[in-house]
């Protein structure tokens, strides 16, 4: 017996020792330094590009696009869903092979950079070479701020993202004669007169956290304008007045019939989009990343999607109505919507790299981003070709539409998600289904924000 | 212990092997092993050992830790995440959650599965067709299901336009709620589960002798008293061979609440599953998530050991 116990024990030390040797180790490979310097970036590099968005045709274009200049460095794009985007990437980037080129993104949003930045190569020495010593000038300025982790550039930003504002459709407003809403009571007013003609007025997706936040944000910035921010930044309490009047708010939309009927059931994506976009609901809380919806072709792309056969309307930005009655509008929260990062253990770390810099600080990749009309260009001295870029109905869209992104790029300092921790995004998320489903009070709700660390 | 092949009798046991001298002692040495059945399950046991123990230990080591999953440093914390779990609101909600869900599916899948399996043995016309149809719901991807649930169970969607053309003064509302949402997803999984249970039934029914049915018949049992007397439990390893996969199950239910309500509003739909998830990829608490896998670990090895236990107590 005691030699089969012997022999067992034999088998699980030797087991265990392969096991061991097999297992990944949490340290990456090749610290950055180390990779940056030991690149080759010789021709005939092959990598791989990890991201969610903006997904597929767009990102073979922008590697179509790159490949003009770098004919050599073949890339191939590897997308995952925004959800699916943290579950793939993460033992991916443990296992060290495979992932030479991905994206992050500010804060607490999927794909964050306080999470991945510690696989990726620090960029600054690079993008100093590109674009000289004044390069923090020439680019947006949360492009560097939200990027930097423990004093290193951790990704260079593609394109910005505004939020706080609603799209609306300009054609339904116009055929039910309705009046684009400026305040609480306007708003319920023009909800109420869609849907006497079976349109639904409002659509959000509340089931989908991310989007509350938008509207909670944008609530707080109508009462007191950048208090949210300090909150985030440990700089003013979640327990203030403030913030308890803003889940008053939040919950008046979804009792006065603003919010539409179950809203907390149902996806921002797909199924608010899809009625908004199928012209099923005249008004939505979306952000710059719908500009591209002005583009009639990617317009009926999306209908498409939206399984609706109509011909595209025209949508215009409007402001978040003031509804708590302050006279503070027109304020939009932004983040870097994505950036690309080069991973540390990169097939080619010099290739990469070039692929960074030319995406997110060169006038070619830049010009390609800013006319796709999905995202605000990093580099300030590109800005969308209006000459070139045609939208749905020029008359109605292009005045309000190049309004907007022009006020949207002067607003002060107000990220999106890049200040929210992730405990801080679930605990939010948490309180505003909490209150809207009048489980939670308003006071209760404050003080849940305020115990997250 | 499993058994080796069988060995003739005087190749076995020292004694007879002590008189074979020294070649003769490593042969029995050998041969006890062979004998003992080491030599045979050792593949299965290091495929075991790999995949599933070495797996667990793993998950154990890592639930005393405080991990992003990619920091290079990982900080021990001894006890604490178990300290926290207990402490957890959403942690009892997602088990309060998992019991419910458990007790109401267990008994209202099984009861419509059992009936159709026994409608089905009956002379029914098209049985094939009630089958295929029962059955369907099983082989449907929860993933593609869930948007259509989605619409279906929202006031845009095909069950509100019903109430109306029927005006009936409902709301379908019901995923947005929180006091209904739980409900909701059970339906969804009777809906789909039912088919594994009426085929598992069935299966069970067609292995009873039809004699034993037409004594009892003869005997002046109706229908109805012989399904709930002599079929039942007829049928009684099937039950708990569901209640033992019920109870795994709904331990480890993820995709139909985290694609359809994503554990929501406020957690009311949590299960373990998906605040594992939760924890361990969107807010990377890599320990935290680990101390959770653990007592799920733990809850499904007990509720398998009960349900078998309960099952041998009852004879």
């Amino acid at each position: 017996m005691k030699r089969h116990i012997s022999l067992l024990l034999a088998l699980l030390t030797a087991a265990s020792m392969i096991l061991s040797a097999c297992a990944g180790s949490a340290a990456p490979a090749v610290p950055a330094g180390e990779a940056a310097a030991s690149s080759e970036g010789g021709s005939g590099a092959e990598l791989v590009w990890w991201g969610w968005t903006p997904g597929s045709p767009l990102n073979e274009q922008y590697i179509a696009e790159f490949n003009k200049e770098f004919p050599d460095t073949k890339i191939t794009w590897k997308q995952t869903t925004v959800d699916d985007y943290d579950a793939a990437i993460k033992p991916a980037l443990a296992n060290g092979e495979g992932v030479d080129i991905f994206e992050v993104s500010a804060g607490s949003a999927n794909g964050g950079v306080g999470i991945f930045g510690g696989q990726a190569v620090n960029m600054e020495d690079a993008l100093k070479g590109y674009l000289g010593d004044d390069y923090a000038d020439k680019l947006n300025e949360a492009s560097i701020a939200s990027m930097t982790v423990d004093g290193e550039l951790k990704a260079l930003g593609v394109g910005t993202v505004y939020a706080g504002n609603l799209w609306i459709n300009q054609d339904l407003f116009d055929k039910y004669n309705v009046k684009v809403p400026t305040n609480f009571d306007e708003w319920k007013a023009a909800c109420d007169t869609f849907k006497e003609n079976g349109i639904i007025g409002f659509v959000q997706g509340a089931g989908q956290g991310a989007f509350n936040m938008d509207t909670y944000h944008a609530i707080c910035d109508n009462i007191q304008p950048g208090l949210f921010t300090k909150a985030t930044r440990g700089e003013a309490e979640w327990t203030d007045p403030v913030f308890v009047q803003a889940l008053d708010l939040w919950k008046k939309l979804f009792d006065e019939g603003i919010m539409q009927d179950g809203a907390l059931g149902i996806q921002q994506y797909p199924e608010a989009n899809n009625m908004f976009l199928s012209g099923q609901a005249a008004m939505v809380m979306m952000g710059s990343w719908y500009t591209m919806n002005c583009l009639p072709d990617t317009m009926r792309a999306n209908m498409e999607a939206a399984s609706s056969t109509d011909e595209p309307f025209a949508m215009v930005p409007i402001n978040f109505p003031d509804i708590a009655g302050t006279g503070n509008t027109g304020y939009v929260f932004c983040d870097i919507d994505y950036a690309t990062a080069v991973s540390t253990n990169a097939s080619d770390v010099k290739a990469a790299t070039d692929f960074a810099l030319w995406l997110g600080a060169s006038e070619a990749g830049q010009q390609m981003i800013a006319d796709s009309l999905n995202l605000v260009p990093v580099l300030k001295s590109v800005s969308p070709n209006w000459d070139k870029v045609v939208l749905t109905n020029p008359e109605k869209q292009n005045k309000p539409v190049q309004e907007y992104l022009t006020n949207a790029m002067a607003n002060p300092d107000n990220p999106r998600f890049g200040g929210i921790s992730a405990d801080l995004n679930q605990a939010m998320m948490d309180v505003l289904a909490g209150v809207a489903s009048g489980t939670l009070s308003s006071a209760d709700g404050a003080a849940r924000l305020a115990e997250v660390e | 212990m499993a058994r080796g092949p069988h060995l003739p009798s005087r190749m076995c046991g020292m004694e007879e092997g002590a008189a074979y001298g020294r070649s003769g002692d490593y042969m029995n040495k050998k041969l006890a092993i062979r004998n003992n059945g080491m030599v045979w399950i050792i593949p299965a046991f290091l495929f075991l050992l790999i995949i599933i123990y070495y797996s667990i230990i793993y998950t154990f080591n890592l639930s005393t830790m405080d991990w992003d999953g990619l920091s290079p440093t990982m900080k021990k914390v001894g006890l604490d995440n178990y300290s926290k779990m207990f402490a957890d609101k959403v942690f009892w909600k997602a088990i309060k959650n998992t019991v419910v869900y458990f007790a109401i599916t267990f008994v209202v899948q099984n009861l419509l599965g059992f009936v159709f399996a026994a409608i089905l043995h009956s002379e029914v016309k098209l049985p094939t067709v009630h089958k295929c149809i029962i059955f369907i719901p099983t082989i449907l991807a929860p993933a593609t299901m869930a948007p259509v649930f989605r619409l279906m169970f929202s006031p845009q969607g095909m069950l509100q336009h019903f109430m109306d053309f029927a005006h009936i003064p409902i709301t379908v509302d019901w995923l947005s709620r929180p006091q209904t949402a739980l409900y909701v997803l059970m339906a969804i999984v009777v809906w789909e589960f039912t088919g594994m249970s009426f085929i598992l039934y069935y299966a069970a029914m067609s292995q009873i002798d039809k004699e034993m049915l037409e004594a009892a018949q003869i005997d002046g049992a109706g229908n109805i008293r012989t399904l709930i007397t002599m079929v039942f439990p007829l049928c009684k390893g099937t039950t708990v061979s569901l209640a033992m996969l019920g109870v795994i199950g709904a331990l480890k239910t993820f995709d139909i609440p985290y694609l359809i309500t994503t554990g929501g509003p406020d957690h009311a739909t949590e299960f373990l599953g998906t605040y594992i998830y939760r924890q361990g990829i969107r807010q990377s608490h890599l320990g935290y998530a680990a101390a959770l896998s653990v007592m799920l670990l733990v809850m499904a090895v007990v509720g398998a050991f009960l349900t078998n236990k309960a099952n041998k107590e009852g004879g």
